[in-house]
């Protein structure tokens, strides 16, 4: 298994609530940057109620920004969120299913730039985020979903009380040797 | 090795032909370029040509330069409409607006200007703010197809979303002033069209051309990667007078360039710069 060197999460916006869970119950010493997408309105903030509880800094990250480990980049509104290997890229490509930003973008990139060594996890509730996460589980990234609903084939279903445990057996890289 | 990680190769193994191929042939080195957003803006671009692999993309572009032009309008991401960040727009009425009144006359470029929605959206603003007479406004793209339709000044008609950003910018007339209905289309005034100065230029590649009070660059370096960004910053801060104005996108900033001790940000806009060294 390739060690973990990036989080990446996606969420409609109805599980905000949600996701200010986990993210509160991420660990402090979180060895890997975390990346997040939550459909959001044009004139939302976000950032503030998401970063609430978290251990770690949230912020909404600008163009080309380097990825360092232990934040949570909050995708802006207006922009899909992207990765490339150790950075971040914003663009402003048409919405995809009616969101912009879209988890889908994300994930596709994080299948590209990182490959077996992203994990990612979807909470439920919308159609957008499938297609990006059969992409990156394809190309060997760890995924899961959080949330009710039909079990899909070859898709991890976690609730959102075991996320701890999920996140704890994947395999860390030590700090400072992020991958790739 | 297995099947997945194979197609994955194979797929960036022809990524990097195709690359390879449109530079040597048209002069477009698109190697630079924010390579996820390049990936993504490719695959969908094969989607709607219906093509199956980016060999295939690759013979059809380097036989005929129409495709190569299709090909340079998929990579753009064009803003969806006129004041499509009303924010920008009045910051812009605010704070920049009443220094260029000092100054007898106007240099503006927009330099990546994709199919004219900023730029026009610019050139109202300037004629409401009666600065249109001593304004010189240059608008350029890399894509002669994306600047043959800002040149023609048609775009989608504007709805009521549109109307609500032109006021949210500090519109001071009624949005549809300045265009003539046809059908679904908007047709723009010509002396809108008539007073600014489209021309063909690559900041991947081309040197600066003038010196200008106002440069407007906005999202267009979202699509360039780092050092190619920052290249392309060395054109614009050459292009600018002292004391001129760089207009960024809402999420871009010099920070990371090499010319961030050369600019100031002016305090409580979204990203508009002075040039201060």
């Amino acid at each position: 298994m390739s060690p973990l060197g990036l989080l990446v999460v996606g969420a409609p916006h109805d599980a905000s609530a949600e996701v200010e869970a986990l993210l509160a119950s991420l660990p402090p010493s979180l060895p890997v940057p975390v990346v997040l997408v939550v459909h959001r309105g044009a004139h939302e903030l976000l950032a503030g109620s998401l970063a609430r509880r978290c251990p770690l800094p949230v912020l909404e990250p600008d163009d080309k920004e380097e990825l360092v480990a232990g934040r949570v980049y909050l995708a802006p509104s207006g922009y899909h969120l992207l990765v490339d290997r150790g950075c971040l890229c914003l663009s402003r490509e048409p919405s995809e299913h009616g969101q912009r930003p879209a988890v889908d973008p994300l994930l596709e990139s994080a299948a590209d730039a990182y490959g077996p060594a992203a994990a990612a996890l979807l909470f439920s509730g919308h159609e957008d985020g499938w297609a990006g996460l059969a992409m990156l589980s394809s190309r060997g990234g760890r995924v899961a979903v959080i949330g009710e609903g039909e079990p899909v084939e070859g898709v991890e279903r976690v609730p959102l009380k075991d996320v701890k445990g999920w996140l704890a057996r994947l395999s860390y890289v030590p700090r400072m040797k992020v991958q790739p | 090795m297995s099947h997945v990680t194979r197609s994955a190769e194979l797929e960036t193994l022809e990524v990097e032909l195709l690359l390879e191929g449109v530079r040597r042939q048209y002069g477009f080195d698109l190697r630079n370029h924010s390579r996820p957003l390049l990936l993504r803006r490719l695959r969908r671009h094969l989607r709607e040509e219906r093509l199956d692999t980016f060999s295939a993309l690759q013979g059809r572009v380097l036989h005929d330069p129409e495709a190569m032009e299709g090909l340079l309008r998929a990579l753009a991401c064009p803003p969806d409409t006129l004041f499509a960040d009303p924010a920008f727009f009045q910051d812009f009425r605010a704070r920049v607006v009443p220094m260029l009144r000092t100054y007898p006359s106007i240099r503006v470029w927009h330099a990546g200007c994709f199919s004219g929605e900023d730029t026009y959206a610019l050139a109202i603003l300037l004629m409401e703010e009666g600065l249109w007479g001593r304004c010189r406004l240059y608008a350029s793209d890399a894509s002669e197809g994306l600047l043959a339709d800002a040149r023609n000044g048609v775009l989608r008609l504007p709805g009521e979303e549109d109307a609500r950003n032109y006021r949210e910018a500090g519109g001071r007339r009624a949005l549809t002033d300045y265009y003539t209905r046809d059908g679904d289309w908007a047709v723009l005034h010509p002396s809108l069209r008539e007073g600014i100065f489209f021309t063909q230029h690559n900041l991947a590649t081309d040197a600066s051309f003038n010196e200008f009070q106002v440069v407007l660059c906005r999202d267009t370096l979202l699509s360039y990667n780092r050092s190619l960004a920052s290249r392309a910053h060395e054109r614009l801060y050459e292009s600018l007078v002292r004391f001129g104005f760089l207009c960024l996108g809402r999420k871009e900033s010099v920070a990371r360039t090499p010319y961030a001790a050369a600019y100031e940000e002016l305090e409580g806009t979204g990203r508009v710069y002075r040039r201060t060294a």
